[in-house]
């Protein structure tokens, strides 16, 4: 996936227990499993023989099948926004499988002596937990016009997932269209899984704020829009955090 | 055959593994303090307009140095700045044996390092050093003077890491 993922875990008093380093193993095989399965980077990943016709769908690992079915809940959720079925070259499900595999993840840490953990896909966050008792994670979102500055911060309670033209470029497709096109500079989707989170976020950043319309009858997601205009637009429960007292 | 993304993703999987075992609530110091070097406090940290400013979260702030990363079998040395560095335990990554080493001036992290590495003297292992441990290191830095465990949404450090290490590995001979 050529993604930079990093994996912090909160625990009770600091110590890398043989319990979490184990749990820190399996996150990071099933990152690796991931990487090898769908991959459209690797010429002979499952993925790439599927794409390919080589394969179908029940020849490839059972993944694939969870990942495909994943996709198609994503596409009917974002109204056909988020398409992996109308990219070029083929069924292409990398704007799905970042968040899934990070979710999953994040799974695997939920263990005796891990109050909270996050991993952070490039971005693309899954979590459990939190820092403490009322405090829960606070997560930036970048500034797509000031890339070192924060645009906003937020109160995480599961996933939170950011798309925008200046991160993938020609990668944001319209499905619609078939034109690389981005009517948002970012959009963030925030809910309970991460995968979901991922696919309306790339739906959002071609979409732009009328997307925002797709978000609010779903359950437990919030969105917020940043325009080429420099406005935020967000659902009404988008969970910013409260400023801080100085 | 581009199996190094596989290499990168696992590794510093590996290397944020051996790093980031947070006491919580985190004990980190969110003010600059003065004197620690480089990264922090310059005009290159995000903020969200806002002054980084120390919130109060329950009842008492609770103040026992604790170093972010700890094991039971990391190291620890002082510096003659009052900087301490600790060096956490080696981890298996795919090829080889590393640890981070991480400096800490209080409760803040101001470097971020690798102690050791063995590896046969793979061409990736240089990568890792020169171009992840910055990363890494920035994005720490930074979370802390921001308040925030993360950042959502590409970071320049993200694109730029990919770009200039597929260019690096292409030139190296890695396609």
């Amino acid at each position: 996936m050529g993604t930079v993922i990093t994996i912090d875990i909160y625990t009770a008093d600091g110590d890398a227990s043989p319990v979490l380093m184990r749990a820190l193993g399996t996150a990071q095989a099933i990152l690796q499993r991931a990487d090898a399965v769908f991959s459209t980077w690797n010429y002979d990943s499952p993925v790439s023989r599927l794409r390919r016709g080589e394969i179908a769908s029940g020849q490839a690992p059972p993944e694939v099948a969870d990942v495909i079915a994943g996709c198609a809940a994503a596409r009917a959720a974002s109204d056909g926004w988020f398409d992996p079925w109308a990219m070029p070259g083929g069924f292409d499900p990398t704007g799905y499988v970042k968040g899934w595999a990070a979710q999953r993840a994040a799974r695997a840490l939920r263990v005796p002596g891990a109050r909270g953990a996050i991993v952070n896909a490039a971005g693309d966050i899954a979590s459990f937990g939190a820092l403490g008792p009322c405090a829960p994670f606070r997560i930036g979102i970048a500034d797509p016009f000031a890339r070192t500055q924060l645009a906003a911060v937020v109160c995480l309670a599961g996933a939170i997932a950011t798309s925008g033209s200046y991160e993938r470029g020609p990668h944001l497709i319209d499905p619609h269209t078939g034109q690389p096109t981005a009517r948002a500079a970012s959009a963030s989707v925030t809910g309970p899984d991460l995968g979901l989170a991922d696919a309306l976020a790339t739906a959002l950043a071609v979409a732009g704020a009328p997307g925002l319309a797709l978000i609010e009858p779903l359950d437990g997601y919030e969105a917020l829009i940043i325009g080429h205009d420099r406005q935020h637009r967000a659902t009404a429960g988008f969970p910013f955090a409260p400023p801080e007292n100085e | 055959m581009k199996r190094t993304p596989i290499v990168v993703t696992a590794t510093v999987a590996g290397l944020a593994g051996v790093l980031a075992f947070h006491t919580s609530p985190p004990e980190v110091n969110l003010t600059p303090s003065p004197g620690t070097t480089g990264q922090q406090a310059d005009q290159s940290s995000p903020t969200a307009g806002r002054p980084a400013a120390s919130p109060s979260r329950g009842p008492t702030s609770t103040s026992r140095p604790s170093p972010t990363p700890t094991s039971s079998s990391s190291r620890a040395a002082s510096g003659n700045d009052g900087t301490r560095t600790i060096d956490g335990p080696a981890v298996n990554y795919s090829y080889g044996v590393l640890s981070v080493s991480v400096t800490l001036s209080g409760n803040k992290i101001v470097k971020v390092g690798i102690a050791s590495l063995n590896d046969d003297g793979s061409f990736r292992s240089e990568m890792i050093d020169q171009q992840a441990i910055p990363i890494l290191e920035q994005e720490a830095v930074q979370a802390q003077s921001a308040n925030i465990q993360g950042v959502s949404g590409a970071s320049y450090t993200s694109a730029g890491f990919k770009t200039s290490l597929q260019a690096a590995l292409r030139s190296a001979g890695f396609s």
